[in-house]
């Protein structure tokens, strides 16, 4: 199709699907280039006496800048379609006389791209970000599942955004459980943890880890160890200390089973040291609180660095390590003593950045101070 | 004549994709970037500085650059393996101090003399500054002295002397092999002479000059003169955050052997106008905001002021009508056009078009043998993004460090870094 002043009419194969009385769908395919000529996003704006026309979000870059290079990508799906209001200069010709829900025909669309985006017929209520990233990708074309509905009520029209737009998004503990199945294309904030969440799964699944069923999940809801301090642990070493060196800068994948054996070895340690603040639960043991775990994994990457220069990196050297600093805990009982001269109660360490900060200089401390005596 | 850069974790991604605006997807901070003295033909600097303030922060000031695994890598693996001075850039004098301008409004420097030096120890550190307060004011001779002002003045340069002498008992209790440098403070030319000669009472060879920064050249030299009177031969002199390279030959007249400065690094993209160095002159970079990244048109577009598209569309032409120019596939009008249609509807205050003209007509980037610039082409001269601008602030360095040695410096350590 091309820029003219002529007005055009778009026929597209669809499906008119009645929902429940007098509530109809239509579903077609159309090529998700050809979107913006007949629909909009922009229609909802501050009219000339500044009343709300309706409503407008700007589109996310980043988010749409993932989905265009997935669209790049060799063999995209976008099963979820696009959602679009008519108005009612859009009709629908059935090819068949049918009484059911389901009848096949003709969407007719008129389009005529002089006009100005708000005088379009449609409004996209859902796929903003997808409309914007299939415009944006460097193919010819993307055939895009519509679902559509024609009123020339514009309150149902927005009622039907709002519906749509305020679903809630999957909470982060299933995503990051359903990444280590996921193969294909992830959004990067998502790909860059896939690693983490792939070592977190290795760790609460192995028998001979001391993590054993042990992490909690949403498919292991007995587990006493929130798999988010884990990930923080384990995204704090990839990216800073020991496991840095088992990954692939370029693909970002890593060897997962020499990370889970580096970390098995040294948590095994950490639980011959301290094994009734290991086998307990976050509330009576800092141990296995956030706080505990995401602390004690920058003293996994201090001893680490120590031990592979000594070539003792195993179960044994970690132990030897870890029992130097027994004596300057106190994970499920008394005080901590700190290094500025303060002491804190057992328990008063929250999962606060500051706090972790503070436990992890205490027991990273402990740990240099036992060294330097010894 | 040695200049230290003071570190505050800038680098570059060297993998930046200019066209896509993207790093790679698993690109890890600092350990996947590169620092100056990598991605710059020649290492721009003789040392670096090392600011307590910077790594730990302090109280409610979260001044702190270093996430917590950063910095417990960088006490781990020390600095020299951190900032990767530990093979081919060796002879790289790593210096460190508190970073006395991040508390000098408190009442007191908010770290121990023993929390510094576990500081300086930790980050196995060459030179160690003892932690100071500066004082801020400068009365020139004949001058009327605000009486009001001199208690805080004493009392913030008895607390730097008290300091220096804890922290010189404290290096040697520990018998750590740091060498201690004393900062003298003053209000006066005559009150820093006082600093000097202080210091060098307690025993310190090194002296960091404070305090300089907002003072013009010339009270920075009266001061250096008057101390020049107490000043032992063997004393060095080191001036804190101080650039001025046309009065090094001043400086180094009275004693002066370093100096540390952020400035020709900052100015790639705090300056309003010099952004960009050439070995006589600055240009002024071109502004290309992000529609993503500027806060003022993200505004307007969510109040449906601006359309987003056609912000995206002329940014977009603007970007590529440069690099066009670049290419030699566009005149200089034109591609000046399409920034001054962008800025148009940005909204700017004031438009450049003079200055872009200048800078777009000279294309000093093209003559620029630094490593950035062959590289990055006329990208370097956008003022967009941190990827841009650091690179831009690098050039600078590599500059600077050109006009340090042809105001007849040449002890800039420029060997080593090819062997
Ligand atoms: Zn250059």
């Amino acid at each position: 199709m091309t820029v003219s002043d002529q007005a055009v009419e778009l026929r597209l194969p669809a499906l008119a699907i009645t929902q429940s009385p007098g509530r109809v769908l239509y579903q077609f395919a159309v090529d998700g280039k050809l979107l913006d000529d007949f629909a909009t996003v922009s229609r909802i704006r501050r009219d000339d006496e500044s009343a709300v026309q309706g409503y407008q979000r700007p589109e996310s870059l980043q988010h749409i800048t993932a989905i265009r290079k997935y669209i790049e990508s060799d063999a995209p799906m976008i099963p979820n379609g696009i959602v679009i209001a008519f108005d009612d200069r859009v009709r629908f010709e059935p090819s068949v006389k049918s009484d059911t829900y389901s009848v096949p025909g003709e969407i007719v669309i008129p389009v005529d791209v002089s006009e100005a985006p708000e005088l379009r017929p449609g409004w996209i209520v859902d796929g903003q970000q997808r409309t914007a990233a299939i415009r944006d990708a460097n193919v010819s074309q993307f055939p895009i599942p519509v679902t559509a509905f024609i009123t020339a009520n514009e309150e149902e029209q927005r009622e039907q955004f709002i519906l749509v737009n305020s679903t809630k998004p999957l909470p982060r503990s299933l995503i990051y459980e359903l990444i280590p199945g996921t193969t294909g294309m992830l959004p990067p904030s998502l790909a860059r943890r896939k690693i983490s969440a792939e070592l977190l799964d290795l760790l609460n699944w192995d028998s001979e880890s001391p993590f054993h069923w042990r992490i909690q999940t949403p498919t292991n809801p007995e587990g006493v160890i929130k798999d988010n301090s884990i990930l923080r642990m384990l995204d704090n070493s990839i990216i800073e200390g020991y496991l840095y060196n088992f990954r692939d800068p370029v693909d970002g994948t890593g060897d997962l089973e020499a990370m889970a054996t580096v970390v098995n070895d040294y948590w095994t340690a950490v639980s011959l040291v301290f094994p009734g603040d290991w086998n307990s639960t976050p509330r009576k043991s800092r141990l296995v609180h956030g706080a505990g775990i995401v602390a004690m994994g920058f003293l996994m990457d201090a001893m680490c660095d120590r031990l592979r220069d000594e070539n003792r990196l195993n179960v044994d050297g970690f132990l030897a390590e870890v029992s130097l600093i027994a004596d300057s805990c106190a994970w499920s009982s008394g005080e901590w003593e700190l290094a500025s001269g303060t002491k804190r109660k057992w328990n008063d360490f929250q999962n606060t950045s500051k706090d972790i900060q503070i436990l992890a200089n205490h027991v990273l401390a402990a740990y240099r101070n036992s060294r330097r005596t010894r | 004549m040695r200049f230290f850069f003071p570190d505050s974790q800038d680098q570059v991604d060297p993998m930046f994709d200019f066209v896509t605006e993207e790093h790679p997807v698993h690109r890890i901070r600092q350990r996947d970037d590169r620092y100056a003295h990598e991605v710059l033909q020649h290492r721009p600097f003789d040392g670096l500085l090392i600011s307590k303030s910077i790594v730990d922060g302090h109280g409610a000031r979260t001044s702190a650059r270093y996430t917590a695994g950063a910095r417990n890598r960088l006490y781990r693996e020390r600095a020299r393996r951190f900032f990767r001075l530990d093979e081919v850039h060796r002879d790289v004098l790593i210096m460190g101090d508190c970073g006395a301008f991040t508390y000098f409004n408190e009442e007191e420097p908010p770290y121990s003399v023993a929390e510094v030096l576990d500081f300086y120890e930790y980050c196995g550190l060459d030179w160690g500054v003892a932690p100071d307060h500066i004082v801020f004011g400068f009365v020139r001779d004949g001058d009327p002295i605000p009486d009001e002002m001199i208690s805080e003045w004493e009392r913030r340069l008895d607390i730097t002397l008290n300091n220096a002498r804890l922290f010189l008992d404290e290096v040697s209790r520990r018998n750590c092999d740091i060498v201690p440098i004393g900062v003298a403070h003053g209000w006066s030319a005559d009150s820093y002479a006082q600093s000097v000669s202080d210091l060098q009472d307690l025993g310190y060879v090194k002296i960091a000059m404070g305090g300089m920064v907002p003072l013009r050249s010339n009270d920075i030299v009266s001061s250096l003169e008057a101390s020049s009177g107490v000043r032992k031969p063997e004393t060095e002199l080191h001036l804190l955050g101080i650039t001025r390279v046309d009065e090094m030959r001043r400086f180094a007249q009275h004693g002066v052997t370093s100096f540390d400065s952020t400035s020709p690094f900052r100015q790639a993209f705090k300056d309003d106008t010099d952004n960009y160095y050439t070995l006589d002159s600055t240009y002024v970079a071109i502004k290309v905001p992000q529609v993503d990244g500027n806060a003022s048109l993200k505004r307007q577009i969510k109040a449906g002021k601006v359309d987003q598209r056609a912000a995206i569309l002329a940014e977009r032409s603007c970007l590529e009508g440069l690099r066009a120019y670049d290419a030699g596939e566009l005149p200089v009008e034109q591609a000046l056009q399409r920034v001054l249609d962008y800025e148009d509807l940005v909204g700017v205050k004031k438009t450049r078009e003079a200055e872009y003209l200048r800078t777009l007509s000279a294309r000093p980037w093209k003559d620029c043998g630094c490593g950035i610039c062959e590289e990055a082409g006329i990208e370097v001269i956008m003022f967009r993004g941190s990827e841009r601008n650091k690179r831009r602030g690098f050039h600078n360095l590599a500059v600077f460090r050109d006009r340090i040695s042809r105001n007849g410096f040449h002890s800039l350590q420029t060997t080593g870094e090819h062997t």
